[in-house]
């Protein structure tokens, strides 16, 4: 096997035990890797039954064919099991250092079982897999621990911690390769926390890649390295990081401001964007492995309520999750949030648009003192969200903790009323902070998303705003932001590319001028998958579709697509206002044009048997032909 | 052959008249020049120049910054190149930039990441550019969706 290393470890964390999965080689290239492949060992290895929280719950790391290769945007790895949020499947995507590493020591996947009988370490050094005591590390914060394994375990050690909030099993806790880099989305932090697995190390990125072509793989990186730097998203992010353009995106009705009430404020654009980031708090860049980008941000906050020390600095989510969503145009006060957040390990996008809903219920009177504990919950008060209901939502404690941390779906099911009405979120899981009432194909692309509503999983986000074109697959942008036409047939190429992108674990940013053509050849380079194009797009819908399936095991139908009725009213001001989004109307095109079944919101039968999925298409229509 | 200008005098007469409107606006001009940056526009069919200077004192009173049609020796900060008939559109609000420069129909050099923070600040003038052409007699030039 080339690229892949072909182990994938298996290890039982009430056993003790690790055990060696070895797949062949033709699941690796049907899934190609990373999430798709994760998808695959989920559907073959769950109990669907299984709360996602019990030691029979699945916890899988998948690296991607890229891995290790040294590219810029191929550091990712991803991560699936049945997420704590929302019931369905779970996967998350993330960069840093841990996944390249994971490779060098001669893996391609973790697949994690079990409950520790005590707070756990995974130390994984080279051939050598160990569980050992983290009794010392429970209850502090991300930062405090990494320093701490460090120390452990090595300066050449990396590392996937989770905080207390993860502990405390709040369904939205993340996890943080470094302190800085996150599987942010579905509480992947609330999966390793109830098998106490505080972290997983490896001690050293050190080995051999085994690569099909590595002459090829040589040459491809040597041309396509000068064409990432020279794009011009990578030079927006490397100048101004992720919030690069956010008062761009303010005029065109993208940002959403005090929980998606408005999509405009141009003071706040003013005041929040990346280059005001640079100007006011920037020390310097920082990169994931191998990366020329280098999109993220070292800030320091040198004085004043929200002063924080050198330390990693917030990304476009969470500058507007914190920023604009609850009302503010206070830029220290943000870093200052969401440094607390990633520490205490919650998803700074869960956690801010939880307590935006919440700000809004305050105001709307839904949500009482009684409720809240006598805390009066206004906009823009930044004090108390930093200081005072962050950490109660990490440690579940007081009556708004509580609340909080169930997310918004969960809190506002628990106060009931018409309060879920006004959450911003799919399937359960909080919108990302990209408005779909100004690029309407992100309403589709949120509700039919596998894990609600998400902006990377599928490519819709990207292809919308005129980012990528791909005349090879029939996509030449021709869209207009503002309507439904065209979206549904877009997201069909947008949910392969989306699953290509996951499965390969290439970065959405540092891919954008490569073709699929040029991404099939990297992935044959590296892993000799002997790919044509059109072999690696069926592979990544065969990814989508699977997906698709094991959310309809997992209790979701096609009811389940759709958004929160906040996300579908009329923009209310800017630009955007009062544009109607016909939201059923490209749903519709949309499950016919992939042979979508109305109720159970799974591929036809005939679909599944052609994507070579006939056990899947048995066990999800048994008896039919 | 270009479908809206005839020659490279017609485009310099068309944008002089633009761009001095849209260099004496309180909102859009204030905000230009906080860009701190000259900009080099090329133009394809016709073969043209203009370079706007937001980083040197304007050259004439109640104006945000200075534009010169034809070759001129201020050096550019950043430049970008693109057929004349794209940019005749664009103004009009009908062409989606960042797809442009994604298709190669619009190639540019330098500091682009401070070009593309006008973009915001320059939408305004979207509706200024039919109206200049109304005003100038060129309603027969006026793009509609």
């Amino acid at each position: 096997m080339h690229g892949n290393t072909g182990k994938i470890a298996d290890i039982s964390l009430a056993e003790g035990t690790v055990t060696m999965l070895n797949l062949p080689e033709d699941t690796y290239r049907s899934f190609i890797g990373g999430s798709g492949l994760g998808a695959k060992l989920f559907w073959d290895r769950a109990d669907f039954s299984a709360d996602p929280l019990s030691p029979e719950a699945l916890f899988i790391l998948m690296n991607g064919p890229l891995t290790g290769i040294r590219l810029s945007g191929a550091s990712r790895m991803s991560a699936t099991a049945r997420s704590p949020l929302t019931g369905g499947l779970a996967e998350s995507s993330c960069g840093g250092y841990f996944a390249p590493a994971l490779r060098l020591a001669g893996y391609d996947g973790l697949v994690i079982t079990g409950r520790a009988d005590k707070p756990s370490v995974i130390c994984i050094d080279k051939d050598i897999i160990t569980i050992e005591d983290a009794a010392s590390l429970w209850g502090r914060g991300i930062e405090e621990s990494t320093m701490a394994l460090h120390g452990t375990y090595g300066k050449k050690s990396t590392s996937l911690v989770i905080g207390p909030a993860g502990e405390n099993l709040v369904p939205f806790a993340c996890i943080l390769n470094e302190a800085h880099h996150a599987f942010g989305r579905c509480g992947m932090g609330a999966v390793m926390g109830s098998k106490n697995l505080k972290a997983i190390v490896v001690k050293e990125a050190k080995g051999e890649l085994s690569l099909a072509d590595p002459d090829r793989v040589k040459a491809m990186i040597k041309e396509l390295t000068p064409r990432i730097r020279e794009h011009l998203i990578s030079q927006v992010l490397h100048d101004f990081g992720t919030s690069g353009n956010l008062e761009g995106h303010m005029y065109s009705g993208d940002v959403p401001v005090k929980n998606w009430t408005s999509n405009f404020n141009e003071e706040m654009g003013d005041a929040l964007t990346g280059s005001t980031l640079s100007e006011r708090f920037l020390k310097k860049v920082g990169t994931c492995a191998y990366c020329a980008v280098a999109c993220k941000r070292i800030v320091q906050v040198d004085e004043g309520p929200y002063a924080i020390p050198e330390g990693p600095g917030p990304e476009y989510e969470t500058v507007v999750s914190f920023g604009s969503l609850l009302g503010t145009p206070d830029l220290a006060a943000v870093c200052k949030a969401g440094r607390v957040c990633n520490d205490l390990g919650m998803d700074t996008i869960s956690a801010g648009a939880t307590i935006a809903w919440a700000m809004e219920a305050y105001e709307r009177g839904d949500l009482t003192d009684e409720r809240t504990g006598g805390m009066a919950l206004r906009w823009g008060d930044m004090d108390l969200v930093a200081n005072s209901i962050l950490p109660m939502m990490a440690s579940r404690s007081g009556k708004l903790g509580e609340l909080l941390s169930k997310g918004s779906a969960g809190a506002a099911r628990a106060i009931g009323g018409n309060t879920i009405n006004y959450t911003a979120q799919s399937k359960g899981l909080e919108a990302p902070m990209h408005d779909p009432r100004g690029g309407h194909g992100h309403a589709l692309a949120y509700a039919v998303s596998p894990r609600g509503a998400c902006h990377v999983q599928t490519a819709m986000h990207f292809m919308e705003t005129g980012a990528c074109n791909y005349p090879e697959i029939g996509f030449e942008f021709d869209l207009e932001a503002l309507t439904g036409d065209g979206k549904p047939e877009t997201m069909v190429l947008a949910a392969a590319i989306g699953c290509i992108e996951n499965s390969a674990c290439l970065c959405q940013f540092a891919d954008r001028s490569f073709t699929m053509q040029e991404i099939a050849e990297l992935i044959n380079a590296a892993a000799g998958y002997k790919y044509t194009l059109s072999e690696m797009m069926d592979a990544g819908m065969r990814g989508y579709d699977l997906k698709r399936c094991i959310n309809f095991l997992l209790g979701f139908t096609a009811a389940d697509d759709t958004l929160s009725p906040r996300l579908l009213e009329p923009a209310r001001d800017g630009d955007t206002a009062g544009i109607e989004i016909h939201f059923d109307d490209m749903k519709k095109k949309f499950y016919h044009l992939m042979e979508l079944d109305p109720v159970k919101g799974v591929p036809s039968r005939r679909r599944l048997e052609a994507e070579g999925l006939s056990d899947e298409a048995e066990r999800i229509w048994p008896g039919t032909s | 052959m270009s479908t809206y200008y005839k020659d490279a005098d017609d485009l310099y007469k068309i944008y002089g008249y633009f761009l001095d409107r849209v260099l004496q606006d309180e909102k859009i001009g204030t905000k230009m020049s906080k860009a701190g940056i000259i900009i080099k526009f090329i133009y394809t069919d016709p073969d043209a120049e203009i370079t706007i200077d937001l980083k040197n004192p304007p050259s004439k009173k109640g104006y945000y910054g200075t534009f010169y049609l034809g070759p001129c020796d201020l050096k550019e900060d950043v430049w970008s190149k693109q057929p004349a008939d794209h940019s005749h559109r664009f103004w009009h609000g009908l062409e989606n930039p960042i797809a442009g420069v994604t298709k190669g129909i619009i190639k540019q050099g330098g500091k682009v990441t401070a070009m593309l923070k006008l973009l915001p600040v320059i939408k305004p003038a979207f509706k200024m550019y039919p109206i200049a052409l109304k005003e100038m007699g060129l309603d027969h030039l006026i793009v509609s969706k």
